[in-house]
């Protein structure tokens, strides 16, 4: 153990022992949402948020369902120094600023950590919620890029070894061809000689371009740590993300002055003023983790993409904190003790598949789940849709018939040789999953599938003298009572 | 030859052209691997092979050793109830027949009241035979939920909604329970998930208002036992008291078992017993505790009520077991510990005091 856990762990405690001192009056439970870019964070929580609100259609949620809770609003969030979870401006964008919603579209990704607070009132059973805190539960939902989780192993890696893997990875296929501008600069360095900020800046912007580029559509990897560098924020063109993996002899001594000792501190400063406060003040206070994993994109790219985000998620899992809580443990180290891995976008799917879906996304998550397994945390897999786009419907294509969806593919999005527009409807057949869920990592589903992006529902407008709808949805309500079910006693 | 994926135009607001018979039957086909075998060689079941169906899994199928030999008894038993009947006819008919010779009118009132009687008979026998199969329906009905719910198949969910739906169209304490289900009907949701929908909605009510029954038959039969002078009216008492309440319990539960339908869920109930008895460890012990500890030495007549009062209760649990037309899910099953507190305590309108789960 090293005098950086211990101390970590003395502050991870401290901060929990004042939660558990505040939840005993007003209980709040943090929430973590995570997913890669582009798996669906924002739409998730904007509609988790809107449902609770709004009285959605939540038939699995028992609390609701049974009528139980009597309302629910946004309140101020507890941490004053993490920006709000921007809901009423997500939402707009997505349900379109007329009432026709003609401008609705999917919101930007969000590149930081943002919080949101949701209070729910609720009819209290225990004795204690009776008489202590009158039944009011604090959901704290915690939204942060998942690469940053990719980040966690970097604490417990030196630079020589974050180099050597780094390097080694780079070497295989596919990314090979993406990072041959880097790797070929990379030779041309010398570790040992004086440092020259130019040569940092270069190979640091070359290497942050091959990062950038393994995350395109076409290879959509997700494995790409130092995350910062592919979503720097403010952080843009600081030292502390000038750096780059060196070429290194085995047990060299980093020379002072040297390329590969100023690398090296700003490597060390990197984990020090950005992996390690995160972790202590967000991460390790986490109660609940829903993992958004975004597997029709990977599906749509191939095997490899598959094989990177399996790779990806293991290395997310490793970071976690899970176990079941018991008060002194939740008292001191609080631990994750329910995760929810959840395939998005389920929509562009009919539900006949959904069963598949879930069988691939458990063998690319697997040797996360058998560790979450193993620490006694709760365990759960599902396909959902946040924001339901589509609608079902089973037609007749040359004597067979097809389970299809039907929606308005967004502009742009291509399948056979019809290219869409945006604004005309059809029914796409992406095609079968397949039985083994194997199948979608040894690569025999070559151009059998094609997953299409929707645009958001049109969103009809509330009847007067009624409630505003809720947004539609696909088994929200079973992963929310899955995460939060329990916590209204 | 694999599907390829497909997009098409759609040009109005109704798309969809509804499913030939056949086409549906190809869309619940599994996924096809290209070129392994020509097509029309193939035979390719309906369902995926791990959604299959479990029937019959619950009890082991007997194996067919006992060679088959006249069944002897049965035909002396059938041969002497055809007897019976002839006798019977042939006594009424000359009855009848008397009484015409001896007056016009009497003959009349017999016939009459013959016939009276027939119907009624050929009601009863109907009614009888209509109890056996309802009770029967149940235990199939539970038997699919149990499939639509281990292996979460969503068609098997679908069709036991719809059958509970029948069962209970015309039950107007359930119409909030049936309009909720309804509501969802459409929804997107997993098979294991519809059936609990479907026992939440629906049946835990109806748990509650069982319970009520269990707790106060086991209540009567405490306090009755205490008093009764002799043992035999007891054991009267105790089976008439349960005969009602696995009655009462059938037909809260949708079920509509006439005598004999009552006499075979009774037959049921004792081998479940038997079957999960060697499990009930614990409620021995409490009633080795209430029956001739405590209670006993307060009163030996009252320490015997209590010990049939739990009796009571636990075939009374054995049969929620078996008149629920959705098994238990774990976290709803009632245990003995439940009803305990309200065969010993005799306060007015303790019914209430019922766990309502």
């Amino acid at each position: 153990m090293k005098l950086s856990d211990l101390t970590d762990g003395t502050r991870i405690a401290f901060g929990n022992v004042g939660d558990f001192a505040s939840d005993l009056v007003s209980p709040s439970l943090r929430l973590g949402v995570t997913g890669l870019s582009r798996a669906g964070k924002t739409v998730f929580i904007t509609s988790l948020v809107h449902n609770l609100i709004h009285n959605g259609r939540l038939p699995l949620f028992t609390p609701h369902a049974r009528g139980r809770i009597k309302r629910a609003y946004l309140e101020p969030q507890p941490d004053d120094d993490l920006p709000r979870f921007a809901y009423e401006q997500h939402l707009k964008t997505l349900t379109g600023s007329d009432k026709t919603g003609s401008d609705r579209q999917w919101p930007q990704s969000t590149r930081r950590l943002s919080q949101l607070r949701v209070t729910v009132e609720y009819t209290p059973q225990g004795f204690f919620a009776r008489n202590i805190h009158g039944g009011k539960l604090h959901i704290d939902i915690i939204d942060y890029p998942g690469e940053w989780l990719l980040d966690l192993p970097l604490l417990n890696q030196s630079y020589e070894q974050w180099s050597t893997a780094t390097l080694a990875t780079s070497t295989k296929a596919p990314r090979d061809k993406l990072a041959k501008n880097w790797r070929s600069f990379t030779q041309t360095l010398k570790p040992a000689e004086p440092a020259d900020e130019a040569d940092a800046v270069k190979a640091a912007s070359l290497f942050t371009d091959y990062l950038a580029s393994c995350r395109d559509d076409e290879f959509a990897l997700s494995s790409l740590p130092p995350g910062r560098f592919l979503m720097p924020g403010d952080l843009e063109g600081s030292p502390l993300l000038t750096f780059a993996p060196l070429k290194l002899e085995a047990a060299s001594k980093a020379p002072s002055g040297s390329l590969h000792a100023m690398m090296q501190r700003r490597y060390e400063a990197y984990v020090d003023h950005i992996v390690r406060p995160f972790y202590v003040n967000h991460f390790a206070r986490l109660d609940r983790q829903i993992v958004l994993v975004d597997a029709m994109t990977a599906l749509n790219a191939g095997p490899q993409a598959i094989g990177d985000l399996k790779t990806a998620l293991s290395d997310i899992l490793a970071s976690f904190r899970q176990g079941e809580n018991s008060i002194l443990s939740s008292i001191f180290a609080k631990r994750i003790d329910k995760v929810l891995f959840a395939a998005t976008k389920a929509d562009m799917l009919h539900h006949h598949s959904h069963d598949r879906l879930e069988n691939i996304l458990s063998l690319i998550i697997e040797d996360a789940a058998n560790r979450a397994q193993t620490t006694g945390a709760g365990f759960d897999v599902s396909a959902i849709a946040a924001l339901r786009a589509t609608r079902e419907t089973t037609l007749e294509h040359k004597g067979e018939s097809l389970a299809c969806i039907t929606g308005i593919p967004a502009s742009g999005e291509i399948i056979g040789t019809d290219k869409f527009d945006g604004t005309a409807q059809a029914a796409i057949f992406p095609g079968d999953l397949p039985q083994d869920p194997a199948a979608a990592l040894n690569g025999s589903l070559q151009d059998t599938l094609h997953f299409v992006r929707f645009r958001p529902p049109v969103i009809k407008a509330a009847k007067p003298l009624q409630p505003a709808p809720a947004l539609p949805h696909i088994r929200l309500d079973r992963a929310m009572q899955f995460l939060l079910g329990d916590h209204f006693q | 030859m694999t599907r390829k994926p497909v997009a098409f135009r759609i040009e109005d607001e109704s798309p969809t052209k509804p499913p030939s018979a056949k086409a549906k039957k190809t869309a619940t086909r599994s996924r096809r691997k290209p070129r392994a075998i020509p097509a029309d060689e193939m035979v390719i079941e309906p369902e995926d092979f791990d959604s299959a169906p479990m029937a019959g899994a619950l009890e082991p199928q007997a194996t067919q050793t006992i060679t088959k030999t006249i069944r002897w008894g049965a035909i002396f038993f059938s041969a002497f109830f055809s007897l019976l009947v002839m006798w019977a006819s042939l006594t009424f008919m000359k009855l009848v027949e008397d009484l015409f010779a001896r007056s016009q009118v009497l003959g009349w009132i017999a016939t009459g009241l013959l016939s009276l009687a027939g119907l009624a008979a050929l009601v009863i026998i109907l009614r009888e035979i209509f109890g056996i199969f309802s009770v029967r329906k149940i235990s199939t009905l539970q038997e699919q939920a149990e499939i639509a719910r281990n292996n979460n198949d969503q068609k098997t969910a679908k069709q036991v909604i719809t059958k509970l739906r029948r069962i209970y169209a015309d039950r107007d304490d359930l119409t909030w329970g049936l309009a909720a289900l309804k509501d969802h009907e459409t929804d997107i949701i997993d098979g294991r998930d519809r059936i609990n929908l479907a026992e939440r909605d629906l049946l835990q009510s109806l748990d509650e208002q069982a319970g009520q029954i269990i707790a106060s038959t086991s209540r009567k039969v405490t306090l009755l036992t205490a008093v009764t002078p002799a043992a035999i009216l007891d054991i009267l008492f105790v089976a008439a008291q349960n005969m009602k309440m696995l009655r009462q319990l059938a037909i809260l539960y949708g079920g509509r078992p006439g005598t004999i339908g009552t006499f075979k869920l009774a037959g049921m109930v004792a081998s479940h017993l038997a079957v999960t008895g060697g499990l009930a460890l614990t409620d021995n012990l409490i009633q080795q505790f209430i029956g001739k500890g405590l209670l006993g030495r307060l009163s030996a007549r009252f320490g015997e009520g209590a010990v049939n009062g739990i009796l009571t209760a636990r075939i009374g649990l054995a049969a929620l077991d078996l008149t629920r037309p959705i098994a238990f899910s774990s976290e709803l099953k009632p245990d003995l510990t439940d009803f305990l507190k309200n065969i010993v305590s005799f306060k007015a309108g303790s019914d209430e005091n019922v766990k309502s789960s």
